[in-house]
């Protein structure tokens, strides 16, 4: 079966999808902000020194002379490791000192008064580039003087990357914090899912009860299908007991009045043969007789089981009520019956109906297919546990067969025809008690079925 | 073309400095054994004192021969320039006291980037770009001739050499000598970074120099010579370096390092662009700048450094580093302004016309 993949992945793909990209964004923005933040300082050192050597310049004996202050180097050689290009322009454009080749690529009558920086490239570098203009009014030199400075990218450059690189890691560990923390709230936040899950796996396969889990809101249209979905499942099963009940009843009528009548047809006017056949018929219809009160005393135990308050019961009584009940006053007089009880009168949480009942169809199952001689019906009880054992003499069900033995219509003996749900019966009964229903063989000569239910600790009424 | 400029700055060379000129500015260093390369060396250094430094390299890499050219400064950098300016190889390292040459050789992208565990060991102030490197410690000091001048009279500030001349005007006229900042490239720096300190120092100096009628030469041996020969009695801004090693060969000459304040300069080293065999010239800087090469270059080259204490026999301050009065010129953007030629052809204006002009045309060498 193919896997969606779990919600788990899905929320951790998701995030660290968002994650990754606001990570992306933060990273671009730092760099933005780095590269614009290393501009606009490098800029003022760049533009201070234009504008110092701009002061610098004076009319010397009617021509413009340049006295570079060393200070507007050392300004630009805050920027450690850049180069600098200067050129100092007279108002008819010719070069005073300096660089000859070196432009600005903004024209002078763009921004005449004033400061113009640019981007450009000299000597094959990408530089940046100032012009600083001085407005001169001598008599003699009249006219706009230019200073042009360019400076290399390199120390703006590391200031962009060393303030990217910061945040940078800032933004990861960020990211990675909030990836850490999204996983652990993903994991809390799906354990109800879990809880659910588990809750619905532990449960007895015939509980159709609905689940009672707390669960978040969000998980309620869930549950509540499940229940729904339960409640439907629950209402089938009902009904199909309900008909199998109503159709064992409905058979049970026509079949006693069949029964009396096939005692009442008689045998004797028949030959072998024919006397044989009617044999056979008056057998049968005892087995579906039979049959049917079993179908009838399973619907009615599962009916109980599901409507019926437990309360304490004395395991004693019952088992006596039952053992009076199961040995059917024609027994052969040859056989052996005994019943046991203890002076302390074990008291279980149950519904006596029931596990009479139970107990009827072990001792009936006994008395039909085990015992040979003897049957013995034993209560007993220990610190926890209180026992009904029904053993008797005969082969018994081999140990490979006990399993098989519970479920419904399986008999060890074929042959013999179907028994089929007497320890069906009294499995459903004990379970439905918290108990269990167990084989016990110790020899050739014994075969014991062990019904153990917990002992009620309880004060006994 | 290359031998063509080596020729016709050998020319220039003639012409401007006649004791460099007569001897042959090309040192061949051949190889130990067998030759796996060979390295060009462009220098301003004097080669007696690059010799032991040169030697001791090939003892560990004897497969290299070396050129050692030998230059002023000015021409050095005119000819790097050039190179670099049509894209030539000159050389595979390029030494230079005047760093602020190499700066603007760097600046305008002249020169190869190197790094290694021996330049992450110089210090900031001598390292930019990993381009540029300063491979010595040399205070810029004066020097005496005992015999000329008494113990008294020593100066061992700027402000008493200025003081020192203005009073015995007569007796140094014309005895005091420096370099000739028209034709080297160090002496314009050292002027350069005299001029920025407190300016009465400098211009009480510069005035009474020019009263003095000083002398201007073009180099550092020549002075030191003329001192040592009692010709010149004070040798002013002479590089620590050259002035000690003059004064362990000549009795008479002292070195004082001045107690206001020195200046210090870091020979430069650059690997150019075009370097043919930059892996060798590498090679040889990382051999500079390592323990032993700085330990040969104490013993038998340079003497000062930046950590131990001053040489024997020098008149200074203990420790220079510790005293404080060490300004380093640092190698990096600043030295720009410097090699400013607009700012520099108006400083040497103004020098020669303080200092030349007053004087009577005897004592120029132009």
């Amino acid at each position: 079966m193919h896997h969606e993949p779990s919600l788990f992945a899905r929320l951790a793909r998701r995030i660290s999808l968002v994650l990754g990209i606001g990570a992306a964004l933060l990273v671009s923005a730092a760099w933005y902000y780095a590269e614009t933040a290393a501009d606009k300082a490098y800029d003022r050192l760049l533009v201070g020194a234009a504008l110092q050597m701009a002061e610098s310049l004076s009319v010397e004996n009617g021509a413009l002379s340049a006295r570079l202050p060393t200070s507007a180097f050392e300004l630009l050689g805050l920027a450690e490791r850049d180069r600098i290009f200067y050129r100092v322009i007279d108002t008819n454009g010719k070069t005073v000192t300096g660089y000859d080749d070196l432009q600005s690529p903004v024209s002078p009558d763009g921004a005449r008064d004033g400061l113009s920086i640019s981007e450009g490239t000299y000597k094959g570098e990408a530089v940046r580039i100032v012009r600083a203009t001085r407005v001169l009014a001598d008599p003699s030199v009249t006219g706009h003087a230019y200073v042009i400075v360019a400076q290399t990218n390199e120390a703006r450059s590391a200031l962009t990357r060393e303030l990217t690189l910061r945040a940078t890691i800032l933004v990861l560990i960020m990211s990675l914090l909030a990836f850490v923390g999204a996983m652990l709230a993903i994991r809390y936040a799906l354990q109800p899912v879990e809880r659910l899950g588990a809750a619905v796996r532990r449960r007895d396969p015939h509980d159709l009860t609905p689940v009672s889990v707390d669960v978040p809101r969000e998980l309620d249209p869930f549950v509540s299908s499940i229940n729904h979905f339960m409640g439907r499942l629950n209402e089938r099963v009902d009904l199909l007991q309900r008909f199998i009940a109503d159709a064992a009843h409905q058979i049970r009528t026509p079949l006693t009045a069949l029964s009396a009548q096939i005692d009442l047809l008689g045998h004797d006017k028949l030959d072998k043969a024919g006397r044989q056949h009617f044999e056979r018929v008056q057998q049968r219809t005892g087995e579906l007789a039979r049959l049917t009160n079993q179908l009838l005393s399973h619907a009615m135990v599962i009916h109980r089981a599901d409507s019926i308050q437990l309360e304490p019961i004395s395991l004693v009584d019952v088992a006596r009520r039952a053992y009076r009940a199961a040995i059917p006053i024609t027994v052969d007089p040859d056989i052996v019956i005994s019943f046991e009880a203890p002076d302390d009168r074990p008291f279980v949480l149950g519904d006596a109906v029931s596990l009479r009942e139970a107990i009827v169809n072990v001792i009936d199952n006994a008395l039909r297919h085990g015992t040979d001689q003897r049957l013995e019906v034993r209560v007993r009880s220990d610190a926890i546990d209180a026992y009904v054992e029904v053993e008797d003499d005969g082969p018994g069900i081999p140990p490979e067969g006990w399993e098989k033995a519970t479920q419904r219509f399986a008999t060890s003996k074929s042959h013999e025809g179907s028994s089929g749900l007497g320890f069906a019966i009294a499995q459903e009964v004990v379970n439905a008690h918290g108990g269990t229903l167990g084989f016990k063989a110790r020899d050739e000569k014994s075969f014991t079925v062990v019904l153990t239910l917990p002992l009620y600790k309880g004060s006994a009424t | 073309m290359k031998r063509f400029t080596a020729i016709l700055a050998a020319l220039l060379l003639a012409l401007t400095c006649p004791a460099l000129a007569a001897e042959d500015n090309r040192t061949q260093f051949p190889a130990p054994q067998t030759e796996t390369g060979k390295l060009t060396i462009y220098s301003t250094t004097d080669l007696a004192a690059m010799k032991p430094l040169i030697e001791d390299f090939q003892s560990s890499s004897p497969g290299i021969s070396i050129d050692y050219i030998e230059y002023l400064t000015n021409e050095l950098h005119a000819l790097a320039s050039e190179a670099c300016r049509k894209d030539q190889p000159l050389g595979d390292l390029l030494l230079s006291s005047s760093v602020d040459q190499l700066l603007k050789l760097a600046n305008d992208g002249c020169a190869a980037s190197h790094t290694s565990p021996e330049t992450a060991r110089v210090a900031d102030w001598a390292n930019w770009r990993d381009e540029v490197f300063g491979f010595t410690y040399e205070p810029a000091v004066f020097v005496y001739n005992t015999r000329k001048v008494p113990p008294a009279e020593v100066p061992r500030t700027h402000v008493e050499l200025a003081d020192l001349l203005r009073e015995r005007l007569d007796y140094y006229r014309g005895r005091v000598g420096t370099y000739d900042i028209r034709l080297s490239g160090i002496g314009y720096l050292l002027a350069f970074y005299d001029a920025r300190q407190t300016n009465t120092v400098f211009g009480r100096l510069l005035e009474s120099m020019a009263r003095a009628s000083a002398v201007a030469r073009c180099c550092t041996g020549e002075i030191l010579e003329e001192v040592a020969s009692g010709r010149l009695y004070i040798g002013y801004n002479m590089l620590g370096s050259y002035a000690y090693d003059a004064a362990r060969r000549h009795p008479d000459l002292r070195v004082v390092v001045p107690r206001d304040y020195t200046l210090v300069l870091s020979r430069g080293a650059l690997i150019p662009e075009s370097a043919k065999r930059g892996d060798l010239g590498g090679q040889f800087l990382d051999y500079l700048l390592s323990e032993r090469g700085q330990s040969i270059a104490r013993n038998n080259a340079f003497y000062f450094s930046e950590t131990g204490g001053l040489p024997p026999d020098v008149d200074g301050p203990q420790n220079l580093k510790e005293s404080g009065i060490a300004q380093p010129i640092r190698i990096g953007p600043a030295l720009l302004a410097v090699q400013d030629w607009a700012q520099r052809q108006r400083f040497i204006e103004d020098w020669s016309r303080s200092l030349i002009e007053l004087n009577s045309p005897e004592w120029t060498r132009e």
